[in-house]
């Protein structure tokens, strides 16, 4: 008898349950549009800590640049830099000393003072003796950095070990270039990167694993207190399902979109962000070696590939076509280079001229995967090429490789496996080095240079724009690089991927940065 | 009584055992380098050296499992690769939603499944019984990800219901008691809390359930059928008895054992299925994390996230077993 009244009662209690859940949805959306402004982005994975030391990727460094400054930061919509924490900076005549102005007055959230000692904190800890193997981004980011010295209290000083311009886009990074309290990493030891303290426009307040991170404005912030009540981060791992969530209006906005619902949200009535991204989708000759060491060869190649159709078709509109090396948001692109335009016709004339007027055979690497720069797959794209360049006489038989595998082989045993190759780069810091610099002969070693293309011209020119003392004496070397490398022909450049972010109608200021984070100072909700 | 509890407690020992030799011996032959993938692209041969030394890779298999071994003792599951955090906190905190899950799920399963189940033998070959073996096949053979997917899309984007995906609205959660959000809301007396959590537990609990509902509405008809045709149910008719006190007295009583049996194998194939569940509705549970964790490379959370499952998957049995005694007077254990 007691065992049956058990069972009914468990039936009337979940029915209660259900009955109670009917009209739940609409009250929990009007009590997130009430005020205080609250936004909620959802992406799709927690970060893997909010310590700028120690971590390396996205879904981190979205909260990151929102809860820190770094020295210098990037101005909106391009890798150009501007002051941040610092005032002013210069290098001195021989580039290998950079003293910083602080800005004064800036506290951090835990109310102690931003100065010089901080500063000195957050770099020491990442330069060697204490830096340590669970710092992915130290060595990238502070290589060139032998050490950093405090010359009064609002005043630092930067001795790097070789003249390298691009060191001050390094310190508008999301990793390991922003600077944290040191009173709270003295705090929390370990759990820092699980409660960061910085001087950004957001205060840390709270991490639910695998629910939210919550932050809160910072009223005090040194640019203006931002516009917005609350920022959270909510973690929704499938995209179809953050798509949904945004659908019904309970995230303001997404990141990590499926290009198949990009139509689907549009026609919701959201916005759909598409912004080229800091990498490049690039096929690369070796140029060491027959038949591509010829110049003229590698231009016919270049003409013979339709760049238009791949990206409208193939990437169904999904990535910029590039002029040349850099994105268009990057300091040093230069507008009125040109990259060989689709001839087949002048395509098999230089095929003609280069001595293979019967044609050619050739081996075309690849890898197996998708690729941030490469969305459709290495595999898709060979494919594509080998449609055009047969057009022209152009025989491409086509390898592929597993990624893993084709980062390992790229080795001077693979180079004898093939005669060109897909590629691409991701980039780090936004400054044009960053990617000019995989042309450079000492790069062949590292592998970084796939193409291993060497012209002295082009290595002199970047030692040149490293050494500059001024942007404009950069872009100019950069330029001129960049001619030397259209007529060369290297590479052909295939697109640079974009970046997409989906957001709310009612929703002002919200941008995809071309580094792929968004800042939320200046965002707000209508 | 005692004595058997004891007993099958000791059990738990070579069990735990096996399982944690097993998932240590598939994580380290079989996954990639987890040195390497912690350093990331910028990383040199000789940091992942490095690194491989300091974390222990480089000792002989079987003094990695003797220290592995003496840290799960001591509660210790080592330090997640991928957050740097301690995995017995991080697993700590995220099993109250996967046990939370699982119950309401269970519960689901159970109420609907014996109620469809009982219903279908009393009235067997009737519209009810056939509509409800052939629901019961299709939530059998239904893929518990793309159910999940289409109950978001009904419920939630096109009826707009039930909310998509998470634990409860951002900004409602209840003051921390249990980490049991339900209970948590109850206590606090926070009514918006407990309305937005248990809106936010129907879609995945109904996913999750709706494998283990439909073989518990089989195995109940099933049973019953057998049960109705026994000698003491005509004479409990014969009796004059209500039809209502046969059925659930009589009949379901006698048919709930081996239906209580399959609840307790369910909630293992709960706590599976809680995986693939909690990853489509973002369901912040021990599931989701390890799978993420997998993809990661991050093996300490996946030993730690398996070990825990396993133990729990034990234990509902052993307690499964205890209630046979509780149910069926002639059952005794010594």
């Amino acid at each position: 008898m007691l065992r049956k009244r058990s069972i009914l009662l468990l039936m009337l209690v979940s029915l209660l349950a259900l009955a109670l859940v009917g009209c739940g949805g609409d009250k929990e959306k009007a009590a997130q549009t009430a005020k205080p402004k609250v936004f909620v982005f959802g992406q799709g994975a927690d970060p893997r800590g909010l310590d700028p030391a120690f971590v390396d990727d996205g879904e981190s460094a979205n909260p990151i640049v929102n809860i820190y400054d770094g020295l210098v930061r990037y101005k909106t919509g391009s890798t150009e830099i501007e002051p941040a924490l610092a005032t002013e900076w210069s290098p001195s005549a021989d580039g290998k000393e950079w003293t910083f102005k602080l800005r004064q007055g800036v506290k951090f959230h835990d109310g102690t003072p931003f100065n010089a000692d901080a500063v000195v904190f957050s770099v020491s800890r990442q330069l060697p003796p204490q830096r340590t193997d669970a710092m992915p981004y130290a060595s990238f980011t502070f290589g060139p950095v032998e050490k950093v010295e405090k010359v009064d209290d609002y005043t630092v000083k930067f001795v790097l070990s070789e003249p390298y311009a691009p060191f001050l886009a390094n310190l508008a990074m999301a990793l390991a270039a922003p600077i944290v309290s040191p009173a709270a990493v003295e705090k929390y030891g370990d759990k820092f990167i699980e409660n960061p303290v910085g001087t950004g426009p957001f205060k840390f307040v709270q991490w639910k694993k695998g629910e939210q991170i919550v932050l809160e404005a910072n009223k005090e912030y040194w640019d203006g207190a931002p516009k917005l009540d609350k920022l959270v981060y909510k973690f929704i791992k499938e995209n179809s399902v953050r798509a949904s969530e945004l659908r019904t209006g309970s995230i303001q906005a997404m990141n990590g979109l499926d290009p198949n619902d990009v139509k689907m949200l549009e026609d919701a009535g959201l916005s759909v962000i598409k912004n080229p991204g800091m990498n490049i989708n690039y096929l690369g000759f070796f140029c060491n070696k027959k038949p591509f060491n010829d110049p003229k060869l590698r231009l016919a190649v270049s003409h013979a590939i339709n760049r238009e159709n791949l990206i409208n078709f193939l990437y169904q509109g999904l990535a910029e076509l590039p002029n040349s090396v850099l994105p268009s948001f990057m300091p040093g692109h230069d507008k009125s280079l040109q990259a060989p335009e689709y001839n087949p016709e002048k395509a098999k004339q230089l095929l003609a001229e280069a001595g293979y007027a019967n044609g050619l055979k050739v081996t075309l690497l690849t890898y197996s995967n998708v690729r941030p720069y490469n969305p459709v797959g290495g595999d898709k794209l060979a494919a594509a090429i080998q449609a055009d360049l047969r057009k022209v006489g152009i025989e491409a038989e086509i390898k592929t490789y597993p990624w893993k595998e084709y980062k390992e082989i790229y080795t001077p045993e693979i180079v004898e496996a093939g005669d060109f190759m897909l590629y691409g780069w991701i980039g780090d810091n936004g400054d044009p080095d960053n990617f000019l610099s995989l042309l450079e002969t000492k790069e062949i070693k590292s592998t970084l240079n796939a193409a291993k293309y060497s012209n002295k011209k082009v290595d002199e020119l970047l030692v040149k724009a490293r050494t500059a003392q001024k942007q404009e004496e950069r872009n100019a070397a950069y330029s001129e690089l960049q001619k030397i490398v259209q007529d060369e022909a290297p590479w052909v450049f295939l697109g640079h991927s974009k970046d997409m972010a989906a957001v709310s109608k009612n929703v002002e200021g919200f941008d995809l940065h071309p580094v792929g984070v968004i800042y939320f100072h200046n965002v707000d909700i209508k | 009584m005692l004595k058997y509890i004891v007993k099958r407690l000791l059990l738990l020992i070579p069990v735990l055992f096996g399982v944690s030799l097993f998932v240590f011996l598939v994580l380290h032959l079989f996954t990639a380098d987890p040195a390497a993938m912690m350093l990331g692209q910028h990383a040199t041969k000789e940091q992942v050296e490095a690194l491989r030394e300091s974390l222990g890779f480089n000792k002989p298999l079987y003094v990695q499992f003797g220290i592995f071994l003496s840290q799960i003792l001591q509660g210790d599951f080592g330090t997640s690769l991928m957050t740097r955090s301690a995995v017995t906190d991080e697993l700590l905190t995220r099993f109250p939603a996967t046990i939370e899950l699982a119950f309401a799920a269970m519960l689901i399963a159970t109420v609907v499944g014996v109620t469809v189940g009982v219903i279908s033998a009393v009235k067997q070959y009737s519209l009810f019984d056939y509509l409800s073996m052939v629901g019961a096949l299709l939530g059998v053979s239904m893929p518990i990800f793309w159910l999940g997917l289409m109950l978001i899309i009904f419920f939630s984007v096109t009826l707009g219901w039930l909310p998509v995906s998470g634990r409860i609205a951002v900004g409602m959660e209840p003051s921390t008691i249990t980490h049991f959000y339900l209970i948590d809301s109850l206590l606090t007396g926070n009514w918006e809390a407990f309305k937005s959590a248990v809106s936010h537990l129907i879609l995945p609990a109904v996913a999750l359930a709706s494998y283990s509902m439909a073989i518990i509405a089989r195995m109940t008809r099933s049973t019953m059928l057998e049960v109705i045709r026994q000698d003491y149910i005509r004479t409990a008719r014969s009796k004059g008895l209500v039809e209502s006190v046969v059925v659930f007295k009589h009949a379901l009583r006698n048919a709930l054992i081996p239906v209580i049996t399959v609840i307790g194998l369910q909630m293992g194939s709960l706590l599976g299925g809680a995986v693939l569940t909690e990853t489509v509705f973002s369901w912040p549970g021990i599931g989701s994390f390890v799978v993420n964790a997998i993809l990661a490379g991050d093996f300490p959370v996946v030993q730690g996230g398996v070990i825990m499952v396993a133990t729990v998957f034990v234990v509902v049995n052993l307690i499964v077993d205890v209630l046979y005694a509780f149910l069926d007077p002639r059952i005794k254990y010594s």
